[in-house]
């Protein structure tokens, strides 16, 4: 009688079982890499109703942050600077600027200009910006150069992994007060050293716990 | 009996939760078996829908994989930021405002927290005599009430939508032919006030309109008790009581910790007097007389259950007893007629005794039920024993406007013989809310022109000819005074949210014609009178704190007109028919819930379980077990009640401890047209009410129907098996044995199975619940549900065990059915450090957290609830439905933000308050400092009338937590379990007379 499988099926068992190995580890690489954040969210860079370059007023004006984000060193939000915060100088400056003619428009009518959110965090995750920055956190660590940004990206995955990565080990983005909007600030070569003093006098102490941003 | 082992306490007492586990009835082990009653976890709720979980999952499937497909982009959102800028306002931090709550003739202060411009959570004001920082369920929900959807929003004529400017031509129009008249067919029917701008405006109106009507009226209102005391002294006058300098308290129907007005107060008074740091201290003692159980009742050191048409008589013995003793109390012989031979005599000489031993440091009070004539005996009372001036003071109020039941009838014949043309309803739901002998809806139809101004299109508004939408205290200016003449400013936080006007908005276009703004009219008031010195700093200051400093009115000297005491005790009519079980006393209480009703659409007021009861949406007919026993009654039962000539059919609803043949019924449901929430909860008492007896009277009769009625009631959830959960001694056993409590239980030594975590650092957080001081007052319950964005589920939901309250009240009894007593204990979440749900979370959401925190990560959880299967206390609850998705936008204005709002499939529980705790921290934290005691309070502490929660940090030796939990009351339930829960009890300690030990409290 025939045999019914020729002789190479016999390598089948282990073709398939090899190759179903690889499937579902390109397809873990494949959610691993491109489920991410770092490939969902980094890079995101939006339309914005008014092309607002922080290249110009930050890098080339030197604008401090703090002038238009005013609520950031006490409130959980870094608010949006109101339209009023515009006309403070585009009544002199470029008032008859075709760019701005939404800012213009939002302060006549008292409607607000509708500007897309960049950095977005789950509604699950409580993130409080004044505590960041009274403990030495710049804004160029989480929001990247702004002084280059003619629109403004999302630079960093913020994920929960990315935010516990400087919660254990916050040697990296402290730095002195006086630094915090400062977008291009190196740490000094004993960062290691004048973190690991502050972390031993308990003025720097991130939580690890759920409990710190989850509620 | 005894298949289930009941906890054994010093006095071999007894604890059942309700008559099924007393007699351990199937339904009840059921219940007690299952997490869960039969087919909670099926999809059975959507009418019509025959989906089994299987074909349910089948189907989802197919979606699960098509709507992964969809959701790779994000989605653009969009950031509005203000325009300009307000100045005060940064957004993500909340800003208090102090105003206040006008109820009744009273007003409660609060400090109300705002999130750019939204309030979203009540406080009571601790600069404000009323609530002194604390508050009540009533205060707590009333943020719902600004939010609730069912508002009316605009205004109506007829079916046609009008506007404010067509009320104010309309009126215009009219003003001029009332003026010529003097106000002759014009009347005015207005809630109760103690307001000085509706009080200037009531006098304006009465001297523009002399012929005119004004009437106050409301169905609970304060007359009787404000009638007496006008008796006893001459003066109107409110009551004001110091209960923390009482020793000895005697309750006459008077439930002051929670029903009454001024029950934040008056609660936190009487808990002030027992917290018993030690065995060495002293404590109060409270004798209660009533008919029903109230939380009052479930407090007493001693009660005696007595139908309350006899109370007044129990009173005038009472009296007669001190009067024995040598006390100057006006004579009521003409009384001696009342029998009350099944009250032991040896119970009011005793309690006499007690009170001239206690001269000047006891204090008598009497409810809002009771006749006038027994408030003015009480007054008496009070004067002869030297009280006046300490435990009891009658400020003078000058600008209350008191319900008047007498005018209200008169205004209510005028209506019907037509000589009424115009009436204005400021303000309240008469169509509802009269009594049905008046007759007041046909009446009400006979008036030509009706305005009707109120918050929501209800029976009243179906059948004006104008309504006009009025506005929440939150949105509206005002002023009112509190019981002792303290004045706040009423403060708007928030525009009016719909077209709605404010009472003295509309009253002041009556009286005028013209359209003021209430700033206007509040500030017009105040400049004239009140602060008319330097008066704008005064204002600022006022607005500022909630209250104008040292601004009682005077006390009326405690000067008693015997003579008119004891004429009015004379031609009132105190006797008592005899009660049967063929005519029996119909009682009619406010309900704890609603109050008369107007809160009927208010869903966490609704859900929230009745301290006694513990029936959610519902009210019933509560009647003793031996009157249901007679009758053949049990709980569930519909029957017919028939009472002078009217009748209506009723659910029985048994509670243990209630005066025999008496049947007290609560008002403020069987609403019609309350809105979506509120709408036919519940029976509608007022189809029984009479003018003529508008409290109580007998000739009740109950008839079986047949028929049953399915309850939603709490008392059996979280049954904890009968083990000692809670703990109690009188205080001469504590003073015997000041270890008692944590004694109670003896365990082999406590050993892990593991290494456990020593939380030894930084803050360790921790409560203790004192249930010496707790009320039961479900304070705490709202203000957790308003703090958490815990959503209400409804009746039926209820009765399948799905409520979601994180805080539990736990109501036992203990002793016999027919004199039990009765003791609650509030069970949240314990936060164990060796945590039994902890240890089952198949996906690590629920974990412990440095500072001992049990946390719930409620983006982890996957909703297997084995965590509440582990649960020993049974404290977590589950959202067995996406119960918020469907919020109405305004609801959805109420959340806190600070607190995530859980979807389906979620398990959750009391987090401490985390979101204080880390808004704390951060304060901390950027200030350089430690977070001080105090600076943290939880949402229930903070709420807490009595001050029964204390909360804080347990490793500083210094806190009011750790000093709390070395109270020797201290103790841990289940500690056997070496669960070690971070939440621990102060037990409850009662203080009956020695000399009435084993003296039967009767039974009416």
């Amino acid at each position: 009688m025939a045999q019914i499988f020729p002789r190479w099926t016999n390598n089948l068992p282990p073709i398939v079982a090899g190759g179903a190995g690889v499937v579902a580890a390109l397809a873990a690489f494949f959610f691993w890499y491109y489920g991410s954040p770092k490939y969902t969210d980094v890079g995101y860079r939006p339309k914005q109703p008014v092309p607002y370059s922080h290249r110009l007023h930050v890098g080339d004006l030197g604008m401090d942050c703090r002038y238009c984000h005013t609520s950031v060193e006490y409130s959980s939000v870094s608010i949006i600077p109101p339209t009023q915060t515009c006309m403070n100088c585009h009544t002199l400056i470029l008032p008859q600027s075709e760019k701005l003619l939404p800012i213009r428009e939002s302060y006549a009518t008292g409607k607000p200009m509708q500007w897309v959110k960049v950095h977005k965090l789950p509604d699950y995750a409580y993130f409080n910006h004044s505590i960041h920055i009274a403990k030495g956190v710049g804004c160029a660590t989480c929001h990247g150069d702004l002084s280059q940004m003619e629109v403004v990206e999302q630079k960093q995955p913020l994920s929960m992994g990315w935010c516990l990565d400087c919660h254990r080990s916050p040697e990296i983005p402290i730095r002195p007060a006086e630094e915090i909007t400062n977008m291009k600030w190196t740490p000094p070569a004993n960062q290691r050293e004048i973190v690991a003093k502050l972390r031993a006098s308990g003025a720097i102490a991130p939580p690890e716990d759920c409990s710190a941003c989850h509620r | 009996m005894s298949s289930v082992n009941r906890p054994d306490g010093r006095n071999g007492r007894e604890y059942w939760r309700s008559l099924d586990q007393l007699s351990q009835t199937g339904e009840f082990k059921e219940f007690l078996n299952r997490e869960f009653p039969q087919g909670a976890s099926e999809l059975e709720q959507v009418e019509n829908n025959d989906w089994s979980r299987r074909n349910f999952i089948t189907l989802m499937g197919a979606s699960l994989a098509l709507a992964g497909l969809a959701s790779c982009r994000r989605p653009e959102t969009h950031v509005l930021p203000y325009v300009k800028a307000p100045e005060e306002i940064i957004p993500g931090i909340a800003i208090q405002y102090a105003t206040a709550m006008p109820l009744g003739t009273g007003v409660y202060g609060v400090v109300v927290e705002a999130h750019e411009g939204r309030p979203t959570k009540i406080e009571g004001n601790e600069l404000h005599p009323s609530t002194k920082g604390a508050s009540n369920a009533w205060i707590q929900a009333s943020i719902l009430n600004l939010y609730d959807p069912d508002r009316s929003r605009r205004v109506m004529q007829g079916a046609s939508e009008k506007t404010w400017s067509d009320v104010t031509s309309f009126w215009r129009g009219e003003l001029t032919k009332h003026q010529a008249n003097k106000g002759a067919g014009l009347a005015v029917l207005s809630e109760q006030h103690n307001s000085p701008t509706f009080a200037r405006l009531v006098r304006q109106f009465k001297s523009a309109f002399p012929m005119a009507t004004f009437v106050t009226w409301e169905p609970a209102g304060d007359e009787l008790k404000i009638e007496g005391i006008r008796i006893a002294t001459g003066s109107v006058a409110q009551p004001v009581y110091d209960l923390a300098k009482a020793s000895v308290i005697v309750s006459l129907d008077c439930d002051f910790v929670f029903g009454e007005s001024e029950s934040v107060v008056n609660a936190r008074g009487f808990a002030d007097g027992r917290r018993l740091k030690s065995e060495k201290e002293s404590m109060n003692r409270l004798y209660v007389v009533e008919s029903a159980f109230t939380s009052t009742g479930a407090t007493a050191d001693h009660r005696i259950c007595l139908q309350v048409q006899r109370i007044g008589a129990f009173a005038i013995r009472l009296a007669q007893a001190l009067r024995a003793k040598g006390l100057a109390i006006p004579s009521a012989d003409g009384l001696s007629s009342i029998d009350l031979s099944d009250i032991d005599s040896k119970w009011v000489s005793e309690l006499a005794s007690e009170l001239l031993s206690s001269r000047g440091r006891s204090v008598v009070m009497a409810g809002r039920r009771l006749p006038a004539p027994v408030h003015a005996l009480v007054c008496a009372i009070n004067s002869a024993l030297d009280n006046v001036g300490s435990t009891v003071a009658w400020h003078s109020a000058p600008d209350v406007n008191v319900t008047n039941a007498n005018e209200f009838a008169t205004l209510v014949n005028a209506m019907k013989s037509g000589s009424i043309s115009t009436l204005f309803v400021l303000g309240g739901n008469p169509v509802y809310s009269a009594p049905a002998d008046l007759g007041f809806a046909d009446a009400y139809k006979k008036v030509a022109t009706t305005i009707h101004l109120g918050t929501h299109v209800d029976e009243t508004a179906e059948v004006s000819t104008w309504h006009i939408p009025q506005s929440h205290f939150l949105e509206a200016w005002g002023d009112a005074r509190s019981v002792d003449g303290t004045l706040s400013a009423i403060q708007p936080l928030i525009e009016p949210l719909y077209h709605s006007k404010s009472d003295i908005e509309l009253l002041a276009l009556v009286v005028s014609g013209v359209d003021a703004r209430g700033y206007d009219i509040v500030r017009e008031t105040w400049g004239a009178s009140i602060t008319a010195l330097d008066f704008e700093s005064k204002w600022r200051r006022a607005l500022h704190d909630g209250v104008v400093a040292d601004n009682r009115t005077a006390a009326v000297p405690a000067l008693i007109d015997s003579g008119a005491v004891a004429n009015a005790l004379r031609s009132a009519d105190l006797s008592s028919d005899k009660l049967s079980s063929s005519s029996m006393e119909i009682v009619f209480a406010v309900s704890g819930a609603t109050f008369d009703g107007r809160w009927a659409n208010n869903g966490w007021l609704q859900e929230v379980p009745d301290p006694i009861t513990k029936l959610t949406w519902d009210n019933a007919a509560i009647m003793s077990v031996g009157t249901a026993e007679v009758l053949g009654l049990a709980s569930g039962d519909i029957v017919k009640a028939g009472y002078s000539g009217r009748s209506m059919d009723l659910p029985v609803w048994i509670v243990p401890g209630n005066a025999d043949n008496s049947v007290t019924v609560a008002l403020g449901y069987g609403r019609r047209s309350a809105g979506s929430v509120g709408t036919d909860i519940g029976f509608d008492v007022n189809a029984l009410r009479t003018s003529k007896a508008p409290y109580f009277d007998a000739g009740l009769t109950l008839s079986k129907t047949g028929r049953t009625y399915v309850f939603s009631t709490t008392q059996d959830h979280g049954s904890m098996e009968g083990r000692p959960i809670i703990r109690e001694a009188t205080y001469e056993e504590y003073k015997r044995d000041p270890n008692f409590a944590p004694e109670m239980v003896e365990h082999p030594p406590l050993e892990s199975m593991w290494n456990e975590h020593k939380y030894d650092t930084g803050y360790q957080w921790g409560m203790v619940i004192d249930l010496n001081s707790c009320v039961g007052c479900n304070a705490c319950t709202v203000a957790c549900q308003s703090e958490n964005n815990i959503p209400i589920v409804g009746k039926e939901q209820v009765r399948k065990g799905r409520e979601m309250h994180w805080i539990r009240l736990d109501r036992y009894f203990a002793g016999s059915t027919d004199e039990p007593t009765v003791l609650h204990q509030p069970m949240a979440c314990h936060h164990c450090e060796l945590a039994p749900c902890e240890q089952v979370c198949p996906v690590a959401a629920t974990v412990h957290d440095h500072e001992g925190l049990n946390v719930m990560v409620y983006n982890r959880c996957i909703g297997t609830r084995y965590c509440s299967n582990n649960c020993p206390y049974k404290v977590r609850r589950f959202n067995f439905w996406n119960y918020t998705k469907d919020y109405p936008e305004t609801i959805k204005m109420a959340q806190n933000p600070d607190v995530t709002v859980r979807s389906r499939g979620v398990m959750e529980k009391c987090t401490y308050c985390v979101q204080r705790i880390s808004e704390g921290r951060i304060t901390a934290k950027k200030e350089n400092r430690e977070i001080r005691d105090g600076e943290v309070r939880s949402a229930c502490q903070q709420a807490c009338p009595t001050g029964a929660i204390t909360f804080g940090n347990i490793l500083d030796p210094n806190s009011a937590v750790s000093q709390a939990k070395k109270i020797n009351r201290n103790y841990v339930v289940l500690e056997e379990l070496n669960t070690k829960p971070r939440t621990s009890y102060l037990a409850r300690v009662r203080n009956p007379n020695p000399a009435l030990e084993g003296v039967s409290c009767g039974r009416g």
